[in-house]
């Protein structure tokens, strides 16, 4: 491994489902010499692209989870981290963002920027990674990668820079035009693995040169030595490479690339740009915190440099053949085999046995592995997301926003051995995956899984049967409603019990009031020891337990502060217990009378439209309680955004489908818990008194 | 109600409401015009949250722009509101905000007054969203406007009625204004145009003068002042 962190390059491709991200990969990893022979999505040889290694994705040809890939490319060390387009699987794309540097946005030709183009462009601005495009699909009938370029600049707001022409679209697309170069490639061989430079061909010379101008009046904003080049025409090449570079790493220029990854035109252009314009890993700034005591949990910048103490993120579980595969991305120091390392959520110390750089699912050993590169540890415990360091280092990568599941239902083996199959399936896709939660309804027995949609779970239950052979039935989704109350209300409760042997004593006063952010604070006001300091955290307890299960329709209770300010205890009768008994007693007393409301997820949808369907589409909306926030009118395509109950939207893909014929698509994204209406709340008070009636 | 009656008194808009002689009327055309960056966008988002809060409809059309950058920019002054006004409910005062508001954004560069009828029209038959106000930004551009467009848009206020409220540009140098130091473009369309707000940045305040009110000679010298930073109508 060279540790000329120059040299190194952590990226993601990021893109639409069907812009060919799966394809491109596939090229880039052919092309890189590791792979020998190039396999489709969807091939005709049943064997699959190499980065989908799950087989549930080969069969929907779409990519589920990210795998990191090493390749080498004239001498520099790229690890590619596949992220999944999918927004229901949010929480991948958001751990990958987190440890690459740069990225590559992969647009098609003729689609262009689509709805999933922007929520992924959304989570790469949250995460300030610094962008590459690449116009994929060239070839395809209706390509227009000039369209495309517009559609990046107006809908996703880029200083987009073509540094490419193509030479002929559409059947005709035989190759590209380098702007920097002003020379034409073509891509011969079977595979296009032999670049061959031309002159431009003299019918495109006047449009190669106007694109030329246009793209060195926007990159020579980066670099005022451009500039001046640029008046005495006395501009190089290498000026421009750093002028786009400059541009490229501040995130106000994204230089766009082009071609057919399928046609094999374009892609080691592309790879020559990842070299040249993205940035090498000390030249982004990433955060650790610090969790020795009286540091208060502070930030501090990591070093990258391989002489400090280590510290390394953990952002992907695999279930191997050989046990547990965790990827990680080392931030500082280094790792050799054999050296100890802690785990600093569990605390516990690890030895690192195996130390392997991944290509897709084959391996390779490696003895040691430094600061700035991504990597895999063999058969260590732990779960994603967790932080492991040197022994003389207390710290931790910034934790990543994980949201809350808004979606449940229940699953059942349909024997003992598919019981043993799925516990050892959730156990994993726990751990795996920091939205996907398992719970037991204490009422029904029944094993509860958690997520973030429809597909999220689907994928699930069939990894359940597939990868674990666990057969299980499952319950129609759920969705997960909230209770809160809407006004403080004061409480006053005694709680006493006499039957013989010792008995139970505790008092207490406060207030209950409804929080504007945060699940529950705690507030302590009792003075003069009316409640002996001892017991105070079982009152916490005590009405923490109670808000598992709200009175109004058994579900979680969010957004509650209670303020103890008073109490009362007895010498002999008062316990932990006794505290905790009236606390809980005490919420579900006083709980109803704050008015408690419902709340329900609200998702944000975007539907794209061709505008002759734009009423059937804001019709499917209107029915299912949408507010619709605005609407986007452009060429023929109109997008409708609207925040739409969840509880409305099971099933949403075929009405939509059959409504526009197939022809309007859409994204959703959990947005907020926000108060549910007031039918919507009733019918669910009725549904739980009912079911506590019949001994539920 | 969430925005509450005291709130809505005490509102500066009321006494903008006031010196224009209550508001600009269905109808109407109203016009707000200042150099670049003074604040006519945030004023007018200023204007279509106090529609809002008071539970009317405001269509808020941007030409060129985007609705999640409108939406952003609703967001920020909505929060600018929230805090100098004390709003106690916030999520069930955004809600009211959010769904008596529908933002379109026409990114083609193929724009006219009469698609704006046709997407009103839309919006009535489909989503039952018929506007109080509507707010256009990014159009139109008075060096190149023509008569018909501002007859048309006229036209549009009256058939739908509806307020409009448009902006204008006053450049810095080179511009011939009238004696009401209104840009002549503007003036030349004064027969469609019921009020015109002029923004003027002072050292620590933008001022807020009606230079038009309707019919009325006698204009209103209100003291009305936008929050440097904010660029919201100070709260008294």
């Amino acid at each position: 491994m060279s540790t000329d962190l120059s040299k190194v390059r952590n990226i993601g491709i990021s893109a639409h489902i069907d812009s060919g991200k799966t394809t491109l990969t596939e090229r880039v990893l052919f092309y890189t010499d590791r792979i020998h022979a190039i396999h489709e999505v969807r091939g005709k040889d049943g064997v699959g692209a190499t980065m989908d290694s799950m087989e549930l994705e080969r069969e929907r040809g779409i990519t589920i989870a990210s795998a990191a890939t090493h390749v080498e490319w004239k001498d520099f060390h790229i690890n590619i981290i596949d992220t999944p387009g999918h927004v229901d699987f949010t929480i991948e794309v958001e751990r990958s963002l987190r440890v690459l540097d740069g990225a590559v946005l992969i647009l098609c030709a003729v689609a262009g920027v689509q709805s999933q183009s922007i929520t992924v462009d959304r989570q790469m601005k949250r995460y300030k990674v610094p962008r590459i495009a690449f116009v994929n699909k060239c070839d395809r009938s209706g390509a227009n990668p000039f369209r495309v370029t517009e559609g990046l600049i107006e809908k996703l707001g880029h200083n987009a820079v073509m540094m490419q022409l193509p030479i002929g679209l559409e059947a005709d697309h035989e190759g590209l035009v380098d702007l920097v170069t002003m020379k034409a490639i073509y891509f011969d061989g079977e595979n296009g693995e032999t670049m061959r430079e031309e002159e431009i061909p003299a019918s495109l010379m006047p449009e190669a040169e106007t694109r030329r101008e246009m793209m060195l009046d926007a990159v020579s904003m980066f670099s005022d030595e451009l500039m001046e080049a640029m008046i005495e025409d006395a501009v190089t090449e290498e000026m421009i490479h750093s002028a786009v570079r400059a541009g490229t790493l501040s995130r106000d220029l994204t230089p766009v690339f082009m071609g057919s990854a399928y046609k094999n035109r374009g892609v080691q252009p592309l790879l020559n740009a990842v070299l040249a314009y993205l940035p090498e890993p000390r030249e982004v700034q990433n955060e650790g915190i610090r969790l020795e005591k009286g540091k208060d949990d502070e930030t501090f910048v990591v070093s990258n440099d391989p002489e400090d103490s280590t510290i390394a993120l953990a952002f992907k579980l695999e279930d191997g053949q050989y046990g547990q595969l965790t990827y990680i991305r080392i931030y500082q120091g280094g790792m050799s085999k054999g050296d100890t390392i802690k785990n600093n959520r569990t605390g516990q110390k690890v030895k690192v046995g195996r130390l392997v750089r991944m290509h897709s699912d084959k391996m390779q050993d490696i003895e040691r592995a430094e600061a700035g590169d991504i990597v895999a540890l063999f058969g260590i415990d732990c779960a994603s997301g967790d932080t492991f360091t040197s022994l003389d280092l207390d710290a931790s990568m910034a934790s990543m926003h994980v949201p809350d599941p808004v979606i449940s239902l229940s699953v059942k083996p349909i024997d003992k051995k598919a019981q043993d199959n799925m516990s050892k399936a959730l156990g994993r896709f726990t751990r795996e995956d920091p939205t996907f939660r398992v719970s037991v309804d204490d009422e029904t027995g029944d094993t509860i899984v958690h997520g973030m949609g429809e597909l999220h779970l689907d994928v699930y239950i069939e990894r359940m049967k597939r990868e674990y052979k666990a057969e299980v039935e499952v319950s129609p989704p759920q969705v997960s409603y909230r209770e809160a109350l809407s006004k403080p209300v004061a409480f006053d409760y005694t709680h006493k019990k006499q039957t013989g042997g010792s008995g139970q004593y505790a008092k207490m006063q406060g207030i209950l009031e409804p929080l504007a952010e945060g699940e529950f604070e705690f507030v302590n006001e009792v003075r003069g020891g009316n409640i002996p300091s001892e017991f105070i955290s079982a009152v916490e307890k005590g009405f923490k337990s109670a808000l598992d299960k709200g009175p109004t329709i058994g579900a979680h209770v969010v957004g509650i502060k209670v303020v103890l300010q008073d109490g009362n205890s007895h010498a002999v009768d008062s316990s932990d217990n006794a505290f905790m008994t009236c606390a809980r007693d005490a919420f579900r007393q006083f709980y109803p009378k704050g008015g408690p409301k419902v709340l329900e997820p609200l998702m944000l949808v975007s539907v794209e439209t061709p505008r002759e369907f734009q009423g059937e589409a804001m019709g499917t909306l209107m029915q299912r309680r949408a507010i619709v926030l605005g609407t986007t009118e452009d060429a023929g395509f109109v997008r409708i955004d609207a925040e739409v109950p969840l509880s409305e939207m099971f099933g949403y893909a075929t009405v939509l489908r059959s409504v526009t014929q197939g022809k309007a698509g859409f994204t959703m994204e959990f947005k907020r818990y926000a108060p549910a209406p007031v039918a919507v709340a009733d019918e669910l008070k009725k549904e739980y008194q009912e079911k506590v009636k019949q001994g539920h | 109600m969430v925005y509450g009656k005291e709130l809505n008194k005490r509102s500066p808009l009321r006494v903008f409401e006031r010196s224009i002689h209550g508001g600009l009327g269905k109808g109407n055309i109203g016009v707000v015009t200042s150099r670049k960056g003074v604040g006519k966008t945030a004023m007018l988002i200023g204007v279509s949250l106090d529609d809002l809060l008071q539970d009317r409809k405001v269509l808020h059309v941007t030409v060129g722009g985007s609705v999640d950058n409108l939406s952003r920019f609703y967001e920020e002054i909505f929060r600018d509101l929230a805090a100098s006004s004390k709003i106690e409910d916030l999520a069930e005062t955004r809600l009211t905000m959010v769904s008596n508001r529908h933002l379109l954004a026409y990114r083609d560069g193929d724009f006219s007054v009469e698609r704006i009828r046709k997407s009103m029209g839309f919006l009535a038959e489909h989503a039952a969203f018929e506007p109080y106000a509507l707010i256009l930004d990014g159009w139109p551009d008075f060096e190149t406007v023509t008569e018909e467009d501002l007859a048309g848009l006229k036209k549009l206020a009256e058939d739908m009625q509806v307020e409009i409220w448009i902006t204008a540009l006053r450049h810095r140098e080179g511009q011939e204004r009238d004696e009401r130091d209104v840009p002549v473009e503007v003036a030349a369309h004064d027969e469609h145009i019921s009020v015109i707000v002029r923004l003027e940045p002072k050292a620590d305040h933008v001022n807020l003068q009606i230079v038009k009110d309707h019919e009325n000679e006698d204009l209103a010298d209100m003291h009305l002042e936008l929050d440097p930073k904010t660029l919201l109508l100070k709260w008294g």
